[in-house]
């Protein structure tokens, strides 16, 4: 299956987007921000960027070398749910790396993590797991954000829970820990 | 006006440099040497390599010379033993994640990285690799890149965007996952890259080199029963010398040809006899479509690099271009039709080499409609689809031209002088500076001015479209006809007429277009270095042989009176049109 194809963003939605911002400090970031929000998949697809270059005349390898060097941008379709595990160094020393460890339970994570990647998506498209530097909450560590929902001082078994929640899609549960 | 000078003391010692420069730059005026890596004079700097640190009075750390502006009164030290280990510390940095097979590399010999390793006295590389190994991109016809010897200067992506406008590559990613890509890294091959070279021309290292065909080529060169013939095209005799040891822009071009008969090429011609032919073609071709309404400005098609550009960032103005090919195609269909024909030789048997200065030659011979002598012996023949044969087989550069010299051991200095073979080695003057930029205007313009006065040229030097400047213009007086006409090189040069074309305001009849910086001398396929002082060198030796040809007008060339005579009847005529005529595509920008 072609994700690619299937969930370019509409042309009006970027033509809207571009002519938003045209002539604005920093308009390609808050484009490519904007896009990426419209996509069904939360991420950038290859057509919606050919066609923002065409667009805006901004050429395709500085957009992909924009792309790149943000870990906000996605350039893989991103699961429905999305369960990021703070890397940074507080978060680290009180064990962020036995929570991403702790996620294997979501078949072919550890392998993705432990390879250097730093985002997976399950392949039911469920959810996607990612890290990050920091997310300035250090008094608060190990950090994670479920759907953006922050949850502090985090441990193996919430973690797990968490991860449940999400593969079950219950909704309302989401965002229980126990 | 006198330029300002500002006063500045390196290591203890009072100097004067010129006001506005980098401390680098301001020492190299008064030749003081601070070692670097990653700047190029008129290229880049980027100030990535950290090699350059000096140590300037009331800083708090060491500065990088390239990108500080020096300043009145400034105090710098060049060396110290803070300066010296940063120096060696940044190297071993970069070298962690450079491979070490010099020994083995396209570069051996001929690398800025190992120039600074022997210049700094690199006796271990004491930190691991860090980052990923990199697939090696060799998905173009005439680039080949392989990250994992890339040092992340940024001059390839400085060059292929500030002077060439092309885009092609960028940074991509972050931290030790940083590297240099293509969109979506689906390799030169396959993205809007014009092949033009000048990456490779400007990497320091063999991060990005040219698509190796000279082992074929020996392969044929050894086989009896093949007949290898050799082109070279006008701006190698003015570069091969400099890759064989000798003077900046050495003008070499009986040793070159003595040094190719003995490589073992059974005939020596000369792609300046197709520069000739070019001029008859393409100059009938404008004066036809100026007296028949058809569309101008007409721009020249010799530069492979510029086609490509044209074909994927204006295709809307591809009617523009002379239907011509380049000399380099039309030797070869020349090559295995007339010639091939003459001789009485098998055209599958023949083997048509170019020396060229460029690498989008590469990709121009391998252009699918490039096979116009396979259509002419096809019925003739009977020949099977499945024996289709191009035109020209291999095009190698200078820089490969010179690598076989050496591992055949031609003395090339000591050669004594040798002409190239009849009758595809006969040319003129103004085949010759079709090297330059400018140069085709110029042979055309002897050529067109006497067809369509009928009286001839007095003055053959045309100054006026003659240099470097980027875009030049000239108006041209054809016996009342006035006709307005302009020169650009570089792509990006190229971009400013495109667009006025573009726009309907171009004010032009004829352009002509170079992809490389100075015309084809200045080709990606050149030695390295190749700078501007070395350009202009080269530009003078051409110029010098020009003025030195007893014929310099292409109309003029006994064997192009010959081959109309015997073989293609007229220019612009049915064989010409079969043969030396072309067509271009529209590309997208992906």
């Amino acid at each position: 299956m072609n994700a690619t194809v299937e969930s370019r963003v509409d042309t009006a939605i970027i033509d809207e987007i571009i002519s938003r911002h045209k002539g604005k400090p920093g308009e390609l970031l808050t484009v490519m921000e904007e896009v990426q929000e419209a996509s069904e998949f939360k991420f950038l697809d290859d057509a919606s960027m050919e066609y923002l270059s065409s667009q805006t005349r901004v050429p395709l390898s500085r957009i992909y070398s924009v792309a790149t060097f943000y870990s906000f941008f996605n350039l893989k379709p991103q699961g429905k749910h999305s369960l990021i595990v703070c890397r940074g160094t507080a978060c680290h020393t009180k064990g962020s790396k036995i929570l991403l460890d702790d996620l294997a339970l979501l078949p072919g994570c550890k392998e993705a993590f432990d390879s250097g990647e730093t985002t997976f998506t399950s392949e039911d498209k469920q959810i996607t797991v990612k890290t990050v530097a920091c997310f300035g909450q250090c008094a608060l560590a190990p950090v994670v954000a479920v759907d953006g929902v922050i949850y502090s001082n985090v441990t193996s078994e919430q973690i797990k829970k968490l991860l449940q929640n999400l593969q079950e899609d219950n909704k309302d549960e989401n965002f229980r820990l126990s | 006006m006198e330029k300002k000078k500002i006063n500045i003391t390196i290591d203890g010692q009072s100097f004067q440099i010129g006001a506005g420069k980098t401390i680098l730059e301001g020492c190299r005026e008064i030749g003081v040497k601070i070692p670097s890596l990653c700047y190029l004079k008129d290229v880049s700097s980027n100030a990535s390599c950290g090699i350059c640190v000096v140590e300037v009075k009331g800083a708090k750390s060491l500065v990088r010379s390239c990108v500080t502006q020096a300043s009145e009164g400034m105090e710098v030290k060049t060396h110290s033993p803070a300066i010296n280990q940063a120096r060696i510390t940044n190297l071993e940095l970069l070298l962690a994640n450079h491979p070490k097979d010099c020994l083995i590399c396209e570069r051996n010999g001929n690398c800025e990285l190992q120039d600074l390793c022997a210049l700094l006295g690199i006796k271990e590389t004491p930190y691991e690799q860090t980052k990923p190994v990199e697939k090696i991109d060799d998905t173009s016809l005439a680039l080949v890149r392989n990250p994992q010897k890339c040092i992340l200067c940024g001059r390839c992506v400085a060059v292929c965007a500030d002077v060439q406008s092309v885009y092609a590559i960028d940074f991509a990613g972050r931290g030790l996952k940083s590297k240099i890509a293509t969109w979506q890294e689906r390799g030169l091959g396959n993205v809007a890259c014009t092949n033009c070279g000048q990456c490779a021309l400007v990497c320091p290292t063999a991060a990005i080199v040219e698509k190796d065909d000279s082992k074929q080529i020996l392969n044929d060169i050894y086989d009896d029963g093949k007949i290898v013939i050799v082109q070279t095209a006008p701006a190698i005799r003015v570069g091969i010398g400099e890759a064989m040891g000798m003077s900046e822009g050495a003008l070499v071009t009986g040793k070159m040809v003595a040094a190719l008969r003995k490589l073992g090429f059974d005939k020596v011609f000369d792609t300046q006899f197709t520069a000739d032919l070019t001029i008859m073609e393409e100059g009938y071709e404008l004066i036809k479509r100026l007296t028949t309404n058809g569309t101008l400005p007409m721009v020249t098609s010799c530069s492979p690099g510029w086609i490509k550009f044209i074909e994927h960032f204006y295709p809307k103005s591809l009617d523009h271009l002379s239907t011509c090919k380049s000399p380099q195609q039309m030797f070869g269909a020349v090559a295995k039709t007339y010639y091939a024909e003459k001789m009485g030789i098998d055209p599958r048997r023949l083997v048509v080499v170019s020396i060229m200065p460029c690498t989008a030659k590469k990709y121009e011979c391998k252009r699918p409609e490039m096979n116009s002598a396979f259509h002419y012996w096809k019925e003739k023949m009977n020949l099977q689809d499945k024996e289709n044969f191009y035109d020209v087989d291999y095009v190698l550069t200078t820089r490969e031209l010179a690598k076989m010299f050496k591992l055949t051991g031609v003395d090339f200095e000591n050669l004594q002088e040798e002409d190239f073979d009849h009758p595809l080695g006969i040319s003129t003057g103004a085949g010759v500076i079709f090297a330059a930029t400018g140069g085709v205007m110029e042979a055309a313009v002897r050529t067109a001015y006497e067809v369509v006065t009928g009286s001839p040229l007095k003055n053959l030097d045309l100054k006026v479209v003659r240099g470097f400047e980027g875009i030049k213009e000239a108006e041209l007086d054809l016996n009342g006809t006035k006709l307005k006409v302009a020169v650009a090189h570089t792509l990006k040069n190229a971009r400013v007429l495109l667009d006025e074309i573009e726009e309907g305001k171009s004010p032009y009849a004829f352009i002509e277009v170079m992809t490389c910086p100075g015309g084809c001398l200045g080709g990606g396929g050149q030695p390295i270095p190749t700078t501007w002082s070395i350009r202009q060198k080269r530009a003078d030796s051409i110029y010098r042989e020009d003025s030195l040809k007893p014929v310099r007008k292409s109309h003029e060339n006994p064997a192009i009176k010959a081959i109309y005579d015997e073989f293609l009847k007229d220019p612009l005529g049915h064989i010409s049109h079969e043969l030396l005529h072309t067509e271009y595509v529209e590309r997208g920008i992906y």
